[in-house]
């Protein structure tokens, strides 16, 4: 049986998260939407299907097919949603033919192979082979956890992390742990590897989950970890971390207070100031001072820019979520609910932000610019990369290419907007 | 006002130099204190006063203020043509 992991047609809601990644890219808990599902089917027979422009990179990211229809054939076919937060046992790799259904949304659908070679047709995309596939395969309903929108990450991402915390059943200090620094709560919730490093002054607190430490991370001095959180590889905290804080690979974090967020990867947030209820991509740059806003002062939900328009969340903690690339200047507040885009500079001057910054705009004493633009923002986006020793390859440079074409109308709407 | 006399003008209100250090030959980043900042800001009001494009790229190109009028009237007569 062939696992394909799909993106289906909500991948706008996740802008700018998905701009530069398939939906199933995106973490919660310590792993991608993608890993998990992997994860807990136990195989890697897979194949994915996403956006175009999007498919070059990763196929070379995978080393699978990426959106190739013949790698459908000559095997059984276990279609699955990358928007599925999978758990332990919802889902079985094997079995008959039927499709799984939350709500009106397709979750999985198991496809013999000669069903397959019966509707295949070159004329088909996947959506159409699945909707074929669909009506006339015996349905189920389902409930699951399905992620809808960017917040749904950041109130799973807690409960995950100390569900993966298990799933990953490694526990004990196999790296340093100077006498200085103190674990308060449970030390059997506590996973510190072998070649992380913990300075003294640290305190690791389990009371309220458990606190993992990835090969190579390094904890500074007078650091405080709340549980449940995840430091990735080769990253460096420091500050306040609090609860529900996932850290990933290669980042510099710390200095003023983090709480229920995710940091993707390759990310600074290095100094003071407050990030909270937030999804921060690769290789953005937070600066000193900048601090998201994660409630209103009135306490009603926040609305958050979604696809083209301001939508009501639903959730009263809403903080940022930024696209890959983006930068913050000194003191930047972070409007409760922004929506930072892809390579964008933000300089707020003194004042809160807009819901919306689109992707490649420079944001300066309150009005908008078109900055450096696509060229320059890659530029720059060159430098950074290399500072970390990672090449930006053609693939990636031109899936910004594509990022800036997608996102021309929002961007040149909000400049000219500023001019009136 | 001449396109010349327009372009020095937003020069002296993004930059806030005095009038008269706006020559033609003055550098923009050397002698007027021209960053990025007042680069992107520049760029901005050069386009919506004469209702052209600047590419980024162009845009680093001009260095001191008889190339921005050069530039500019370069842009505008292309547009009319």
């Amino acid at each position: 049986m062939k696992v394909c992991i799909f993106e289906d047609e909500t991948y706008a809601n996740f802008y700018p998260l998905s701009l530069t990644r398939p939906v199933f890219e995106l973490k919660c808990g310590y792993f991608t939407l993608r890993e998990r599902i992997q994860t807990h089917l136990g195989t890697d027979k897979v194949c994915y299907f996403m956006r175009d422009y999007l498919a070059s990179w990763f196929e070379r990211y995978y080393g699978l097919p990426v959106n190739k229809m013949d790698s459908l054939m000559g095997d059984d076919v276990l279609f699955v949603n990358g928007r599925w937060l999978m758990q332990k046992d919802e889902l079985k790799l094997e079995g008959e033919e039927e499709a799984g259904f939350f709500n009106d949304t397709l979750l999985y659908l198991r496809a013999r192979k000669k069903t397959l070679q019966d509707i295949y047709s070159d004329n088909l995309n996947l959506r159409e082979i699945l909707t074929g596939l669909a009506e006339n395969t015996k349905s189920k309903k389902i409930k699951v956890t399905l992620i809808n929108y960017p917040w749904d990450l950041i109130n799973n991402n807690a409960s995950q992390m100390e569900k993966d915390f298990i799933l990953l059943g490694r526990v004990g200090i196999k790296g340093t742990f100077p006498s200085g620094s103190f674990i308060e709560g449970d030390s059997d919730k506590i996973f510190i590897a072998s070649s992380a490093e913990i300075e003294p002054l640290v305190v690791l607190s389990t009371k309220s989950g458990p606190i993992f430490i990835d090969e190579g991370a390094k904890v500074l001095s007078l650091t405080r970890i709340e549980g449940p959180c995840y430091i990735g590889r080769n990253s460096q905290a420091k500050g306040n971390i609090r609860e529900g804080t996932y850290i990933g690979p290669v980042c510099r974090v710390g200095g003023g207070e983090i709480e229920e967020t995710i940091i993707h990867g390759f990310t600074n947030k290095y100094h003071e100031g407050f990030i909270g209820h937030s999804y921060l991509g690769e290789w953005v740059n937070i600066g000193a001072l900048t601090t998201t806003s994660d409630l209103k002062n009135d306490y009603t939900s926040v609305q958050v820019y979604i696809n083209g328009e301001l939508r009501d969340s639903g959730q009263t903690k809403v903080g940022s979520f930024i696209g890959d690339h983006s930068k913050t200047g000194i003191g930047t507040l972070l409007n409760t609910g922004c929506v930072i885009g892809v390579g964008s500079n933000v300089v707020a001057g003194g004042g809160v932000t807009p819901k919306h910054i689109p992707s490649f705009c420079w944001y300066l004493n309150q009005k908008f610019y078109k900055g450096s633009g696509l060229k320059g923002t890659i530029n720059t986006a060159k430098v950074v990369m290399e500072r970390r020793g990672v090449r930006l390859s053609s693939e990636q440079e031109r899936i910004l290419e594509e990022v800036f074409k997608i996102t021309d109308g929002e961007r040149k709407e909000m400049i000219a907007r500023s001019r009136r | 006002m001449t396109l010349e006399e327009k372009v020095k003008d937003i020069i002296v209100k993004v930059t806030k130099v005095k009038p008269e250090e706006v020559k033609n030959e003055a550098h923009l980043v050397r002698d007027l204190g021209v960053d990025s900042f007042a680069t992107v800001e520049l760029v901005a009001a050069f386009e919506a006063e004469f209702d052209i494009e600047i590419p980024p790229e162009d845009a680093e190109r001009v260095d001191t203020v008889g190339k921005a009028v050069d530039y500019i009237r370069k842009k505008v007569e292309e547009k009319n043509n």
